[in-house]
This record gives C-alpha cells, sequence and structure tokens, in this order.
C-alpha cells in the first residue's frame, strides 16, 4: 500500500465557519491523511468532531478556509475551473445518512439515479441512459421494476441501495458515505455493508466511511482516522488502533462500544475522557510515530506518559 | 428462597391492528409479557416488528387509527401503602392522563430534540410534571429538580434551571428528559431508544446512569431497542420480537450464550463485534412479511433456512426450554428433527463464554 500512489491527498485542510464578527467555528483544525485506491478510510469521532464537515469539504459543499486537497492529481482545495469542476463531480460521490432526506419525493428511482448522467451528459440515447439504470439497479440488489416507483415506496434498506446506485452509476474513484448505515436497521445494516464491500472488491473504488458506530467501522475499514474537535488525534491501520490505542481519546472512545456479551458488559464500566480538565492542549500537539502507520497527535512528552501510566484497552 | 417478586406489569394476549389505507394491519398478534418490580427487560425486534407499538399500548398513546383487538395490559401501581391494580385498555384517555401518564410510567423517546417544549426552560419543563400531577409547591419542586439534574449528571444545576433545550448538547438534553421522566417518581420507566441519536461515548455514559438510577429507586425499566450491544449491557430478560409476537424470551444469558429460535440466531450473527474477522457479515435473507395479509404458519418461515415442512402450515406455539427460557419454534418440538445454530454462531458464543469466564476469575 506505502509505495502505491494516493488517490486524494488531504494536507492542513482547515474548515472554519463564521457565526458573527466575535465568533468563528474552527470546525476542521488543519487536517492531514491520505487514501489509497481501493481502500476504504473509516473516519470516526463524536457528534461535532467535524467528520461530517471533512466530508462535505472534500466534495466541495463547503469553501475550505485552507490547506490543501489533491485528488487524483488535481488539486480541488482552491477556485475550480470548469474542466475541474466536472472531474470532481463525476469521479467523487457521496452517500448521505438519511435516505429518505436524500432522495427527491417527487421523481421516479429512474430519474434520481440517471440524474448524474443527465447533467454530465454521458449516454448517446434515452435507450442507452435506460439500460445504464438497469444495469445499476440490478447490481445494489433492486430490479428493474424499481426503476418506475417512487422513493416513498421503498423500505429503508431498499432506499440507501438507490442511494448507493445513484453514487456508482458515474464510476467514481471515491466514495464519501457519511452515516451511509446509521438510520438502518442491524440485519439490514449488514446487507449494505456487504453490498459495498462486494463494490469495492469488483470496482477497486476508494470509501471514505464516516460513523460512530466503531464496530461496523472496524468491521469495514483497512485504516482508521480519530477524529476530536477537528483534530485527527490518532490514525494508523484498524489493527494498530484497536490492538494498540494510545491517545486517552481514542481509549474512551472504544471503552464506550457495548459488547454483545452479558456477563462481561454488566462489569464494564466505559473510560471518562475530558478535554477540558484532561490538560492536553490539542493545537500544541504535532503528529509523533508510534510504529508502522501508527500516528498520534501529542506535545512533547505526552505520548510517553499515555503509553506508560494507562494500562493496555 | 427468595422473597415473592411483585408483578408490576402484566401484557396478556394483546392483540392490535392498524386502519390502513392499503386495509387492516395486524401490527400486534397477541403479546404476553410480565414484568416485575426492579427489573429490566429489553425488547428487541427489527424495525416494524411492533416493538414500539406495544410500549405505546402501555403508555395509551396508540395512534387514532389504532384499535385494540383482545388483550389485557395489567398495571400494579402504589398508593400510600396500597397496591392498586388497573387494567391500562380499561382507562379512558382523561383517566390515563391524570394518573398514570408521566405520574407512575414515564417514557423516554429517542430524539431528545423533539421530546423537549424549545420555548420553555429545562427548569420549567422538569417541574411541570410535579405541579400537575402532585400539587408541589413551586418552591419544593424547584429544589427537586435541581436535585433531579445533579442525579442525572448536570454540573450547575441551579444555572441550568434557566437554560433552553438548544442551548445544550444532545447527551445533556437525554439527561433532562430523562430527569423529567424521573421527576414524579414513576414506577415504570420506558426507554425507546434512548441512545440511538446519540454518539457511543454518551450512550454509555446515559445507560450506566439509568442503571444507578435503578439501583437507588428500583424502579422497572423496558427497553426497547435494536442494538445488542445496549441490551447485553442492560438488560436482565430480553423479549425478542418478530412480525407482531414475542417469538423467544429468557434471561439476557439464556438469549445470548444458548439463543433456541432461528431468528434470535440471525440477529446475534448479523451484528459485528469486535472480533469479527469474517469476510462476509450474515445476513438474514429477505424482509419482514407484509402484515397486511394474514400469517399463515409461522411468519418467519419463508426467510428461515432452518424452516420445517409444518412452519407453512401451523403456527409454532412457546416451547419451555427452562424455567426462564421460551421460545417459538417448531425446532423444539420432540419429533423435530436436531438442528444446530450456524457453527459460526457457535464459535462467537464459545468465545464469549471463555471470555466471560476469565472475566469471572
Amino acid at each position: 500500500m506505502e509505495n502505491k500512489k494516493p488517490l486524494l491527498t488531504v494536507k492542513n485542510l482547515k474548515q472554519h465557519f463564521r457565526i458573527s464578527k466575535k465568533y468563528t467555528v474552527k470546525a476542521v483544525n488543519g487536517v492531514d491523511f491520505e487514501i489509497y485506491p481501493g481502500e476504504t478510510y473509516g473516519l470516526v469521532g463524536e457528534s461535532g468532531s467535524g467528520k461530517s464537515t471533512i466530508g462535505r469539504s472534500l466534495i466541495r459543499l463547503y469553501e475550505p478556509t485552507g490547506g490543501e486537497i489533491i485528488f487524483n492529481d488535481v488539486d480541488i482545495s482552491g477556485r475550480l475551473s470548469e474542466a475541474d469542476r466536472k472531474h470532481l463531480r463525476t469521479n467523487m460521490q457521496m452517500i448521505f445518512q438519511d435516505p429518505m432526506a436524500s432522495l427527491n419525493p417527487r421523481k421516479k428511482v429512474m430519474d434520481i439515479i440517471a440524474q448524474g448522467l443527465d447533467i454530465h451528459h454521458m449516454y448517446s440515447s434515452a435507450e442507452e441512459r435506460k439500460e445504464l439504470v438497469y444495469k445499476i439497479l440490478e447490481r445494489v440488489g433492486l430490479s428493474r421494476e424499481h426503476a418506475n416507483r417512487y422513493p416513498h415506496q421503498f423500505s429503508g434498506g431498499q432506499r440507501q441501495r438507490i442511494g448507493i446506485a445513484r453514487a456508482l452509476i458515474m464510476n467514481p474513484k471515491l466514495i464519501i458515505a457519511d452515516e451511509a448505515i446509521s438510520a438502518l436497521d442491524v440485519s439490514i445494516q449488514a446487507q449494505v455493508v456487504n453490498l459495498m464491500k462486494d463494490i469495492q472488491r469488483e470496482t477497486n473504488t476508494a470509501i471514505l466511511f464516516i460513523a460512530h458506530d466503531l464496530s461496523m467501522v472496524k468491521y469495514i475499514s483497512d485504516r482508521i482516522g480519530v477524529l476530536h474537535l477537528g483534530y485527527l488525534v490518532e490514525t494508523g491501520t484498524t489493527d494498530e488502533i484497536f490492538s494498540n490505542p494510545v491517545h486517552p481519546y481514542t481509549r474512551s472512545l472504544l471503552s464506550a462500544i457495548p459488547h454483545p456479551n452479558p456477563v462481561v458488559e454488566k462489569e464494564r464500566k466505559s473510560m471518562t475522557y475530558d478535554y477540558g480538565t484532561s490538560g492536553i492542549d490539542y493545537a500544541k500537539g504535532i503528529q509523533q510515530h508510534v510504529e508502522g502507520t501508527h500516528y498520534v497527535l501529542a506535545a512533547g512528552d505526552e505520548i510517553r506518559s499515555w503509553t506508560n501510566n494507562g494500562k493496555k484497552y | 428462597m427468595m422473597m415473592k417478586k411483585e408483578k408490576i406489569l402484566a401484557i396478556k394476549d394483546l392483540s392490535i391492528s392498524f386502519q390502513t389505507s392499503a386495509g387492516e394491519v395486524n401490527a400486534i398478534r397477541g403479546v404476553k409479557l410480565n414484568l416485575y418490580k426492579g427489573e429490566t427487560i429489553a425488547i428487541v425486534g427489527e424495525s416494524g416488528s411492533g416493538k414500539s407499538v406495544t410500549m405505546k399500548a402501555v403508555m395509551g398513546i396508540l395512534s387514532s387509527n389504532g384499535k385494540v383487538n383482545s388483550g389485557t395490559i395489567d398495571f400494579t401501581y402504589h398508593q400510600g401503602d396500597e397496591a392498586v391494580k388497573v387494567d391500562i385498555l380499561k382507562l379512558n384517555k382523561k383517566q390515563m392522563r391524570k394518573s398514570i401518564n408521566g405520574k407512575r410510567i414515564a417514557m423516554i423517546f429517542q430524539d431528545p430534540m423533539t421530546s423537549l417544549n424549545p420555548t420553555m426552560t429545562i427548569g420549567a419543563q422538569i417541574m411541570e410534571g410535579m405541579i400537575w400531577h402532585y400539587k408541589t409547591p413551586r418552591e419544593e419542586a424547584y429544589k427537586k429538580a435541581v436535585n433531579l439534574l445533579e442525579l442525572v449528571g448536570i454540573t450547575d444545576a441551579e444555572k441550568r434551571m434557566k437554560n433552553y433545550p438548544h442551548q445544550l448538547s444532545g447527551g445533556m438534553r437525554q439527561r433532562v428528559v430523562i430527569a423529567i421522566a424521573l421527576s414524579c417518581d414513576p414506577e415504570l420507566l420506558i426507554c425507546d431508544e434512548p441512545t440511538t441519536a446519540l454518539d457511543v461515548t454518551i450512550q454509555a455514559k446515559i445507560l450506566e446512569l439509568i442503571k444507578e438510577i435503578q439501583e437507588k429507586t428500583g424502579i422497572s425499566v423496558i427497553y426497547i431497542t435494536h442494538d445488542l450491544g445496549v441490551v447485553a449491557k442492560v438488560a436482565d430478560y430480553v423479549s425478542v420480537m418478530y412480525a407482531g409476537k414475542i417469538i423467544e424470551q429468557g434471561t439476557v444469558n439464556d438469549i445470548f450464550y444458548d439463543p433456541r429460535h432461528p431468528y434470535t440466531w440471525g440477529l446475534l450473527s448479523a451484528m459485528p463485534d469486535i472480533d469479527t474477522h469474517d469476510d462476509k457479515l450474515y445476513t438474514i435473507p429477505g424482509s419482514p412479511p407484509n402484515l397486511l395479509k394474514k400469517v399463515e404458519g409461522d411468519a418467519f418461515a419463508p426467510r428461515n433456512i432452518f424452516a420445517l415442512n409444518i412452519d407453512t402450515r401451523e403456527e409454532p406455539p412457546m416451547f419451555k426450554i427452562s424455567d426462564t427460557h421460551y421460545a417459538a419454534t417448531w425446532l423444539l418440538h420432540e419429533k423435530a428433527p436436531k438442528m444446530d445454530m450456524p457453527a459460526e454462531l457457535r464459535t462467537r458464543i464459545d468465545r464469549m463464554l471463555k471470555e466471560a469466564e476469565k472475566d469471572g476469575k
């Protein structure tokens, strides 16, 4: 993986929102990470940590305040030329959390899925457009009859499949899945995750998987970034993070996952982490190397005190 | 022997249907449930399995197109030292509002933003119930509200009393909702997906909080959830619902270490745990049945790879496995062929048991 060229490189990305003259929300505060072709990068963190903001900045739903985003050798962080915009809008796609809110209720599934094709004139005849939609519908486990229905006629899991179909029809190199399965039932979640994994294997699409459900993130991701208050506090492969979490925030996050094992779970207490009283200042931290690809945001000696006195998770 | 447990809620043969434009939907088809004082029961199942509808019936807040066809919901509460038993289904709306809702049975909903009033301070919202139900003097209610806020872990309680919901974070809001629910000292607390809208870190805190309060006050709790991790953490007993029926019930250990119903197997297998390395997650094939149609035989049969011939013809009764453990599947019939749970689930349960043993030492 290391010698391959990254598909997406994010350098020092900043996204601030000015609420008033005196008050600016610094949602993302200098974040660096890379995504390689065909891999799944999991972004986890609590609400308000900036994980969705990063996804939205990448696909340029927001204007990034600072930093660089290089996607497929093109810098997409500044003003976009018409060609760059087209490149971005076709090669990067997004799947949203709530499939009911993200599908136009007044359009048929056929037109929802084909909208990207329509905008970018990616077919030569109406017949071809239809065929493309049918093909993608079957790919995501729906049938061609579904093309003439409206979103409200589908169940939650099926709607999310439509969302996936809409993203896939553009043959994207990167899909941003923003809490794409959080609103679904457990058994349906598993179906959608399996589908995403299958598709990834076939098409070698990279996925940025944004979620707060850590057991699912662990299952689907190759590498993980843990985000807190707009800083990436810990990054590494899934194994590195889960077997040896270093940052106290990561540890508290991992300790909070409920295990489906009643005897163990009844006794377990989750760890508390309070940034305000912890004495840690993220702004002073620098990315320090732990092992392999495992990095932690820490200032000075902090990392040593975390690894020494904290017991292993 | 232990003391005779006091039954607080007994649901018998509950059947509810909804009149819709497409026809009559039989959402609840004969639910039986018992809850004893101080215990926690978790009701799990997919969306549409009827778990929320059952609890709405207990609260008397079914939507207007809902109709109770049969059954009783006996609720026992205490007035002074005297135990009063009522059938909730026989009370009218006014009586429910006056003597049950919020006063003796309180409910916590999924989304704390929509269950709080955005135009009232949280202090006023906590005091409201006490003043309305018990005619508590304002000053006393204020004191109790501050205490409740402290109980649910909100610092600077006095200052927070003047805050409006939008000034609080999601976790704080849910704490306020819990404080409101506890304000009238209810005997039964119903939590409908109380943490689904919250982050894992806050979820853990809220669940621990409800548990602590339960130890202090001895109230009974019903959880409605589809998160099996949550169930493992909080529940004493588990009822698994499918298509408007309880298809397996038992202690939390019965369900997690010795599940018998194929649907329960599926639910347990579908959830990835921290140690899952399988290439593919297990999924339950198909989708839940359409309850507009009359269910023939076992409702789960079409999705059940273990289905027997009889499953398509006759609905299985509840088979007794132990004093606490029951399941409705023909596989438990003495003449049924012996079927084991899927191998992956077996290894997972074995691993969990090992962990549990290690933990016990």
